[in-house]
């Protein structure tokens, strides 16, 4: 696929990694040379210009191109960027925003119209998951398919988890009406860098300090799967959430109506414009790393603690404080794909990751019609995706048993007519099932192949 | 400091003209009640238009290129001063009220829609005379100058320096991109409320005099009447409804009555101000209601309107009376008092301090208390869902701040003239907020007569500043006013 990325900000570098790797030809356009010379060590062109000069499109090949991806940091550029190429003649285009007038007004106003197909929101994506991780408190990754017939779930193993020593053969008698299946453990090893993803056989070992994910049926699953981890359900009310920038922005205003809000920013000025954004939001002067700050007002009595800002760095070691003072749900943003295990082993285990949420929704239109729903979890080195049986596949009509499944991936499970379903060795796939699997990188195109 | 003089002048001659021939109708009942004043009422005319035209063609070529903040502020107050010495001219030539600062005290009373009076028995006056009187309310209610930059063709620049001085409130809603435009609408809206009201009172059984007077000073919350015993003396409920209907609508925000005529219902409600008047104007009327009960339970309809119409001529500042609230008893007569630092709605043509500057203030002071607990929380005030911006708070902490200084003032110089305390603390309220009737001897059965000459000045001078919001004729007393810089 010819893709074109306007913009090589974080979003656009990434993306621009990401694609290149599957083997897409990337062309990426920035402004700014210094920022580009940084991609000079990804495997894609890169061209200095404004994205919304036809002569910088046209280097661009645009009218050859199957994508046009817009993620400058400006949503008017990213917009006339999208209108621009799509008369220049590219197939499809996606354009970054951030006014949710975009989505929730299409009824005034549908930007199909002028040429953008696609907008992406990753501060409401972000701030729609956080959402979800309040809900579950003790999930430390949540997200569902088929309107939540099936649901991922990550929980974290502690000494006082169940599950802890035992081998997953030997917890099966937790799981009487086979309504959730382990499908990854994510381990700290002795690595810096990296945490070791499992995908678990039958004889593999839960420890503390794991992370354990599971696909469970809504209806029982989820409930059961979160008891494993041996905390209680904490109903969550009060939150404080540190930052004031447009995600801190963005969820803030999301979670205002279900909950009681302390939001905390350094800058006097942004302090007043937030607090006239969000009328039900109490808005402090301070920081968020000054702990007598913080217990002056109340940090003990808040049940969650999101640490927002732009910079990782504060918001890992802003979490890492509040956790210490006791909170039990603690979230915070990291911009850094690398920092991510960093954080995981210090104890932050409820990350939010813009890019990762971002390259999902990209990944997710670039393989429209093969596959049906994408997700990847912070840290973990695999992806979930939803996939559809269809005529002629190898997969159809057979059971599990009869086809040589890779052994890096796993069936979470499969929603047959909106009911979900829990794969054992003689399940039978029928056209349309639909299967959520979790694979490692490596075999994920083995994986698909199936579904061909 | 230099003025645009040319233009000032030439503005003021125009309002003189157009005070001249509104003058004339007032001919046209001396003519129909057979009144030898309609001579001194022609001459007075014949002076307002000469003057005023003379004053227009000697500063006819002007530039209004340059017209300043300043100019305005000048404009505006010595228009208003202009205005009731010429509109003073019928009570003095006709000798009807013999004295000159009997004489300016009803014609600033008029225009300032104050409604205080100094004629004890008002039937001296002849018909023509008291259409005059409640003509110049009836300016004053809208405003003059609204009306110049509605009909004069040159104010289109520099028309909103004129409207923000004259206009009341904090700041004027513009009805329409336009000042000019907006100020017409403004004027439709008044009038033709003013022409309903009219029929419906003739209709009732007023007769086609007391009905003109009477819809004229109440649509400018005025409160002159034709009668000595003011509303009481038409004792029918329909017609004392009909008035407090008014009375009350004419005290609403002219934009949100706009929106109301568009049919743009739910903009009325949401409204922050409106609700808490409403709110206000209810919860005041069950108090006195229930304390009115409590002397006598006798007629519970006739005591729930007294209540309700006082209350409401009260809040709106239009002054009229239907029985007299300083006899009832101490609680009410104090209730009475502190009702008038209330006023109405900011944009109507009520005075006073207006609703929306003490429910900011009130919600600042909360905001202040909260901060004493969060001292680092940034909390703002919030006014029909919209942050109030800092500037315009401390304009308004400023405004009841200098409101507070000037009755106080005011007070003091009263009693210096030898009036006993609770008339100087009535009196100077009263006046302030152009509200009419005050407490003590200038209770509602009392007339403003056994004030002192120098009392009536002072009083007069509280009621210009009053009526022009402080600001406008405060500014042009301080020194800076006339320096360069």
């Amino acid at each position: 696929m010819k893709i074109i990325i306007v913009g090589c900000g974080e979003m656009g570098f990434h993306l621009s990694k990401l694609l290149a790797k599957e083997e897409h030809d990337i062309v990426l356009i920035d402004k700014d040379p210094e920022v580009l010379e940084k991609a000079e060590i990804l495997d894609v062109m890169c061209l200095v210009g404004t994205a919304t000069s036809y002569k910088i499109l046209d280097q661009a090949f645009v009218s050859k191109s199957d994508l046009l991806i817009a993620v400058t940091q400006s949503e008017e550029t990213n917009m006339i960027c999208c209108t621009i190429g799509k008369h220049l003649g590219t197939k499809k285009t996606i354009a970054r925003i951030s006014n949710s007038d975009f989505i929730h007004r299409k009824d005034a106003f549908d930007l199909n119209t002028i040429g953008i197909d696609e907008v992406i929101f990753p501060e409401a994506l972000a701030a729609t998951e956080i959402r979800k991780l309040l809900k579950e408190s003790a999930a430390i990754t949540t997200f569902d398919f088929e309107g939540g017939v099936l649901e991922f779930v990550g929980i974290p193993i502690g000494k006082d988890s169940i599950l802890d020593g035992k081998t997953l053969k030997e917890t099966d008698y937790l799981n009487p009406d086979q309504n959730f299946t382990p499908v990854a453990i994510l381990r700290d090893v002795e690595d810096v860098i990296k945490n070791k993803t499992i995908i678990p056989r039958s004889d593999e070992t839960f420890q503390s300090g794991d992370h354990a994910y599971f696909v469970a049926q809504k209806n029982g699953g989820v409930d059961r799967v979160l008891a494993l981890s041996g905390k209680e359900k904490l109903s969550i009310k009060n939150l404080m959430i540190y930052g004031g920038g447009p995600m801190a922005l963005v969820t803030a205003k999301h979670l205002s109506k279900k909950y009681k809000i302390k939001l905390i920013e350094e800058d006097r000025e942004r302090c007043e414009e937030l607090a006239g954004l969000l009328p039900r939001v109490m808005v402090l002067n301070g920081s968020g790393t000054d702990v007598d700050f913080l217990m002056k007002e109340n940090l003990e009595y808040m049940d969650a603690f999101l640490s927002l800002t732009s910079e990782t760095e504060k918001n890992i070691l802003a979490a890492l404080s509040a956790k210490e003072t006791g909170i039990r749900k603690v979230i915070a943003l990291v911009a850094n794909i690398e920092y991510i295990p960093l954080a995981q082993n210090m104890g932050v285990d409820t990350l939010i990751n813009k890019k990762l949420i971002a390259a999902d929704f990209i990944s997710k239109n670039i393989r429209k019609g093969d596959i049906l729903d994408l997700h990847s979890i912070p840290g973990v080195e695999a992806e979930v995706i939803e996939l559809e049986v269809k005529e002629g596949s190898k997969i159809t009509d057979r059971s599990l048993k009869e086809i040589d499944f890779p052994k890096d991936a796993i069936i979470g499970g499969v929603i047959r007519n909106k009911i979900a379903h829990t794969v054992r060795g003689d399940f039978k796939f029928e056209l349309k099932d639909k299967v959520v699997i979790i694979s490692l990188h490596e075999s994920k195109n083995l994986v698909e192949s199936l579904f061909k | 400091m230099k003025f645009n003089t040319k233009v000032i002048v030439n503005i003021i001659g125009v309002l003189l003209i157009i005070n001249g021939f509104l003058m004339l109708t007032s001919i046209l009942f001396s003519f129909y009640y057979n009144e030898s004043s309609w001579y001194e009422i022609l001459i007075s005319s014949i002076i307002n238009i000469t003057v005023g035209g003379l004053l227009f063609f000697f500063s006819r070529n002007y530039s209004t290129s340059n017209l300043k903040k300043r100019d305005g502020y000048l404009i505006v107050t010595f228009s208003w001063i202009t205005l009731s010495l010429f509109g003073m001219l019928p009570y003095v030539l006709t000798d009807q009220i013999p004295t000159f600062t009997d004489a300016f005290f009803e014609s600033v009373s008029g225009y300032t829609t104050t409604g205080s009076t100094i004629l004890d028995d008002i039937a001296i006056l002849d018909h023509g005379l008291m259409y005059w009187r409640s003509l110049t309310q009836y300016m004053g209610g809208m405003g003059i100058i609204v009306l110049a930059v509605a009909i004069l063709p040159f104010l289109g620049i520099g028309g909103m320096q004129l409207f923000v001085a004259e206009a009341p409130g904090i700041s004027p809603d513009k009805l329409s991109p336009r000042i000019k435009e907006t100020a017409k609408r403004l004027w439709i809206i008044y009038v033709s409320f003013t022409v309903i009201l009219f029929f419906l009172l003739y209709a009732e059984g007023m007769n086609f005099f007391d009905a003109v007077n009477h819809s004229m000073t109440t649509m400018a919350t005025g409160g002159f009447s034709t009668k000595n015993e003011s509303i009481g003396y038409f004792d029918s409920p329909l017609i004392q409804y009909t008035i407090i209907f008014f009375m009350a609508l004419s005290a609403t925000n002219f934009t949100l009555i706009y929106f109301g005529l568009k049919l743009k219902f739910r903009k009325i409600f949401q409204n922050e101000e409106f609700r808490f008047y409403i709110s206000f104007l209810s919860i005041i009327t069950l108090m006195v209601f229930a304390a009115l009960y409590v002397i006598d339970s006798s007629e519970i309809e006739k005591t729930f309107r007294t209540a309700l119409f006082n209350v409401v001529a009260i809040i709106t500042t239009t002054g009229y009376a239907s029985a007299d609230f300083t006899e009832w008893n101490t609680f009410l007569t104090i209730l009475f008092f502190l009702l008038m630092f209330f006023g109405a709605t900011a944009g109507s043509t009520s005075g006073g301090v207006k609703i929306i500057r003490h429910i900011i203030l009130l919600k600042n002071s909360f905001v202040e208390l909260k901060k004493q607990l969060h001292p680092s929380a940034v909390i703002p005030v919030r006014f029909n869902g919209n942050v109030v911006n800092r500037d315009i708070i401390s304009n308004i902490l400023a405004f009841v701040m200098l409101y507070i200084v000037v009755f106080s003032l005011g007070t003091v110089c009263m009693a210096l003239t030898g009036v006993d305390f609770i008339t100087a603390v009535g009196s100077a309220g009263s006046a302030i907020g152009n509200i009419g009737p005050g407490i003590g001897d200038v209770g509602p059965a009392e007339t403003y007569s056994s004030i002192p000459t120098i009392g009536k000045y002072i009083l007069c001078t509280l009621m210009f500043i009053g009526r022009l919001e402080l600001f406008t004729v405060l500014l042009i007393l301080t020194p800076y006013f006339w320096r360069d810089h």
